[in-house]
């Protein structure tokens, strides 16, 4: 080997050695450079502001009050008829949409002729912008003029002021993110229903197991991890409905969610405290006992699911 | 700003599958059209009727018994919230934010995925773990600082402010790195390797080429989203430089008096995001039953 | 050669970004761009048409919010230093609010304010100056109370169609409600007397001679007897079914103009503005206006700011001054209805005698001037604006049947004096 040569092996190595080392960090650096300012430094200081008085149009005054904002918090009747709120509207979305998504999935498992467009057509609402379609419901749901008393009326039943019951705005709400979500979980099942071995259903025909009860003993106990699936990200999508409550109530007292509060999420309450009246302090402790509580939702929902794969 | 978890994969098969699967299915009956095309009606329901209260007159919005059909006053109520209100701006606005973040997101993901699918380096165990984590933490939650970093940088109200913040996932990055573990065979790029090629020419004539399918899955996504984003941009944004959604939001917030006006623009916000879906409904759908999951 | 022509090439790039960035409150060909923040409806389209063409260097734009976005989005707008228009309005409502840090914004005394003071009613003036001498605002309007009814609905009911005998009818509150109930026994299915609680009781509390606080900046309201006998009446009123149970300044509150849901509403000046967008021109000739019971009295009016964060200070005062100059206040109460702040119009033949013909001839131009007359300045605390927010939530909630009186009444002044 001459000594040109080896110069230029010698660079090539060392080249690529550069390469396999270092190049790794630079591919991904965009990534946690560009989240890191402004994904994990924001969460991570929402602590440090929740630690003090902080108001925006008083920024002078900003002084650390340590836990105070905390207990307050949880002596604020408010911010529990809030949780009450996010919880009530949790039970009235996930359990509509995992029965509703299951059907729809059972329907679309079998043979049907342009299974596209249905498919399509289940996910449409999904693809839809939240805004619109909240402004769109709110108008359906009107209490003198909106189509759906129209209807009830038709079968004898009464006007129904929906935002101004406790139960008719939280099934109001209900009805706009079950409409949003089925079909996009209806799917998911659907993906999991075709995995499912046809041997299993035919040794269940054998048995004398009607379609109803095969659907029941075996479709829906295997899809188990997408149903709890569904659950989590239908828990962890409770705590941040916003859009729906405060579109459902436009007027200069939106953020409060109904007269009575009747329909404030958890975080409609973080958007009145810090964006209504700019209390930074309280507001940022809303939002870390909400990420608490997300976590610790999506850390047993997926502790279950790791579990139920593996057995 | 996505935030979920990794979904767990559909139930494998535990016998025989394939040709034998598809013949155990069974055939939908009549019932089973006439259910679905429920579905569908109640699906659709909500998008035609903002449609054809923006075709019609002010007057159709309360009329009772309701209006169902289209009117002829489309073009009429188009032009009139062009007029009126600054809608132009705020679609343009949201192009710009849709777009822009769709370029970046799939760029970076694409880099970033196929870094954790197909290089060694020390940390990046650590740094997926990362990943995932900040997944399960709706971003949302940093608002508080977030805003006061943007009025800091004086770009409160600015479409930077909504636009940076988004430049990157944490879903995206999940989601390409799941493709390239599957989709590239390891020995492809090894042999590139062994000739010399440096790593970003193989991201490039290799790695990029065999991502096109999930990329444009993950662009997809992320313009829907981006488009339909509402809590951040109402917060970050004044009425009078608003994305859509913002746009709609003041509309909807009563010193309009014509509410036919509020549900054309509706309408109209909802157009772009409508037709990337009837030109790539079978992808989308495609990307959801494989597990291209956006919360 | 070449990495200093690109070293060359970035300092020229920065420099013009640097430059544009400069440049960027000025149009093109020089013309100053100034922009004015607005809410609900102040009447002033043509005025701004009309400085623009007097005033080639100059070029407005004007943005309008609705009444909560527009104060809760300036407050953020002046706390950060950024993103507030060049001339920004306030209601009386959050005036005291913004007074409260005028180092926010220009101190119009010192640009030539002073001189200008004794066109406004005194106590408009003094409500937006600073505790330190400091005047945020030049007012525009205010907000004179007077009833708006349609004439169709009454007659039908029997009651007289006719304002001096309505006037007369209903010299109190209580009187009031007594013809409400007149109306309820004989009004068609769907249409009730007033438009919902909150309104009137914004009325009645514009009419009290202490409202929300005391001249120490103290929440009274809860001891404040004048305040709670207007609540007990209004709930009462709801009680008897004479409310349509729709908040003002809503989108439904809109249709009930149209679909003539309601026979009454209680008229601050700038009321009339609205009803003519919401009602159309299919209602004209319907709505008439007539004098409020209890007496003289306001519910908002306004006044033009200019945050000192602005690019162009000195030509948005100087826009501010015109638009509220009497001449332009004439215009707007002519155009638009909104009652001028400047005493001098008050006998002014062309507005005294004027008559708006949308309301069936009423002679707006008296039936005003002689409430501006009566008017009885009412201090307006800090968060006033806040705290009318939260009683309409608390009539709502009677409404709603949620809560009764009392404990609707409990609970809203347990809220404010958090």
């Amino acid at each position: 080997m001459t000594l040109i040569d080896r110069r230029v092996v010698d660079r090539a190595a060392r080249r690529h050695r550069w390469d396999t080392r270092f190049a790794p960090y630079g591919y991904v650096a965009p990534y946690f450079l560009i989240f890191g300012v402004f994904g994990l430094f924001p969460l991570l200081y929402t602590i440090w502001v929740s630690l003090q008085e902080r108001n925006l149009l008083d920024e002078n005054a900003a002084h650390l009050v340590w836990l105070d904002n905390y207990t307050l918090l949880l002596a604020d009747p408010y911010f529990w008829n809030a949780m009450g709120n996010t919880m009530s509207l949790w039970l009235l979305t996930t359990v509509p949409q995992i029965l509703f998504a299951l059907g729809i999935a059972a329907l679309l498992n079998r043979k049907v002729r342009t299974r596209t467009l249905f498919r399509m057509g289940v996910i449409l609402p999904n693809i839809t912008s939240v805004a619109a379609v909240t402004i769109i419901f709110a108008q359906l749901f009107g209490r003198d003029f909106g189509l759906v008393n129209w209807v009830l009326e038709l079968f004898g039943a009464g006007q129904i002021d929906w935002q101004a019951g406790t139960a008719t705005s939280h099934v109001a709400i209900a009805v706009m993110v079950v409409w949003r979500w089925t079909g996009y979980h209806a799917l998911i099942f659907l993906a999991s229903m075709q995995a499912i071995s046809p041997s299993l259903y035919e040794a269940a025909t054998l048995d004398g197991a009607s379609g109803w009860q095969q659907f029941w003993r075996i479709t829906v106990p295997l899809l188990r991890p997408q149903i709890i699936f569904t659950t989590i990200i239908a828990t962890t999508g409770n705590m941040r409905l916003l859009a729906e409550p405060l579109l459902f109530n436009p007027g200069a007292a939106a953020a409060t969610g109904g007269s009575d509060r009747q329909f404030q999420t958890a975080a409609l309450y973080l958007y009145e405290q810090g964006f209504t009246k700019y209390d930074f302090g309280y507001s940022s402790a809303i939002a870390v006992v909400l990420a608490i509580a997300t976590i610790i939702v999506a850390g047993l929902g997926y502790l279950v699911t790791k579990r139920i794969q593996t057995e | 700003m996505t935030a979920v978890l990794e979904r767990p994969a559909p139930v494998r098969p535990t016998g025989p599958a394939g040709k034998a699967r598809r013949l155990a299915r069974r055939v939908a009956g009549p019932w089973t059209y006439a259910a679905l095309i429920a579905v569908l009606a109640g699906s659709a329901f909500p998008v035609y009727w903002s449609f054809v209260v923006s075709s019609q007159t002010p007057d159709a919005i309360d009329s009772v018994p309701p209006v169902l059909v289209p009117g002829g006053h489309l073009f009429e109520n188009i032009a009139r919230v062009f007029d009126t209100t600054d809608f132009a701006l705020a679609m343009m606005n949201s192009i710009i934010v849709s777009s822009t973040v769709t370029v970046s997101v799939v760029l970076f993901s694409t880099l970033a995925g196929f870094a954790f699918a197909k290089m060694k380096f020390r940390g990046r165990n650590v740094l997926l773990l990362l990943i995932i984590a900040t997944q399960a933490i709706p971003t949302e939650l940093g608002i508080i600082p977030l805003y006061m970093m943007m009025s800091e940088f004086g770009w409160a109200g600015e479409i930077h402010a909504v636009i940076v913040p988004g430049l990157v996932t944490a879903f995206g990055v999940f989601f390409m790195r799941q493709y390239f573990e599957r989709a590239i065979p390891d020995e492809l790029l090894e042999a590139g390797r062994m000739d010399g090629c440096h790593s970003l020419r193989l991201f490039w004539h290799v790695a990029l080429p065999a991502a096109r399918p999930a990329a444009a899955v993950l662009g997809l996504f992320t313009f829907m989203q981006a488009w339909n984003d509402f809590f951040w941009p109402l917060v970050v944004l004044v009425p009078e430089n608003p994305t859509v959604q913002t746009a709609l939001s003041t509309l909807a917030s009563g010193y309009t008096t014509d509410y036919t006006l509020v549900l054309t623009a509706a309408t109209i916000g909802t157009v772009p995001v409508l037709a990337v879906f009837l030109l790539f409904g079978r992808q989308i759908v495609g990307g959801i039953m494989s597990g291209a999951v956006k919360g | 050669m070449r990495p200093k022509a690109l070293a060359l090439g970035c300092a020229a790039l920065a420099t013009a970004v640097v430059l544009s960035g400069c440049g960027s409150d000025t149009a093109g060909g020089g013309k100053t761009k100034l922009t004015i923040g607005l809410f609900g409806n102040f009447g002033y389209a043509e005025l701004l048409k009309e400085y623009a063409s007097t005033h080639p260097d100059v070029e407005i734009t004007d943005r309008t919010a609705s009444y909560s976005d527009h104060h809760k989005n300036l407050a953020a707008h002046l706390a950060t230093n950024s993103g507030a228009a060049d001339i920004e309005a306030v209601d009386t409502g959050y005036v005291n609010q913004f007074k409260a840090t005028p180092d926010k914004f220009v101190d119009l005394n010192t640009k030539g304010g002073t001189e200008l003071k004794d066109r406004w009613l005194p106590w408009k003036w003094e409500g937006s100056l600073s505790k330190d001498g400091k005047q945020i605002g030049y007012g525009t309007d205010v907000g004179g109370l007077a009833i708006c009814y349609r004439r169709d609905l009454l007659q039908n009911a029997g009651l007289p169609a006719d304002r001096d005998q309505l006037a007369a009818l209903w010299p109190t509150w209580q009187e009031f409600m007594a013809a409400g109930k007149k109306f309820q026994e004989k009004a068609p299915e769907g249409v009730k007397w007033f438009d919902g609680g909150p309104s009137v009781l914004n009325a009645i509390v514009g009419q009290a001679s202490v409202g929300y606080y005391d001249k120490s900046d103290k929440i009274v309201v809860g001891e404040n007897k004048e305040i709670k006998a207007g609540w007990d009446l209004v709930v009462d009123g709801v009680q008897a079914g004479l409310s349509s149970k729709l908040l003002y300044s809503t989108p439904v509150w809109n249709t009930g103009f149209k679909q003539g849901q309601f026979a009454t509403v209680t008229c601050p000046a700038w009321q009339m503005a609205k009803i003519k967008d919401q009602a159309g021109p299919e209602a004209a000739g319907k709505w008439d206006v007539t004098s409020v019971p209890g007496g003289g009295g306001n519910w908002g009016g306004s006044y033009l700011t200019v945050p000192k964060a602005g690019k162009n200070v000195d030509k948005a005062v100087e826009l501010a001054a015109w638009l509220t100059a009497p001449e332009q206040q004439a215009k707007v109460f002519k155009s638009s209805g909104l009652l001028p702040s400047i005493p001098k119009l008050y006998d002014d033949p062309s507005i005294v005698d004027y008559k708006n013909p949308y309301f069936n001839d009423a002679p707006i131009g008296k039936l005003f001037t002689d409430a501006a007359k009566k008017l009885n300045p009412q201090y307006q605390g800090p968060k006033a604006g806040d705290i009318q927010t939260a009683i309409g939530n608390a009539m709502q909630r009677v409404e709603q049947g949620k809560q009764n009186g009392e404990d609707s009444w409990r609970q809203f002044v347990g809220d404010v004096q958090k």
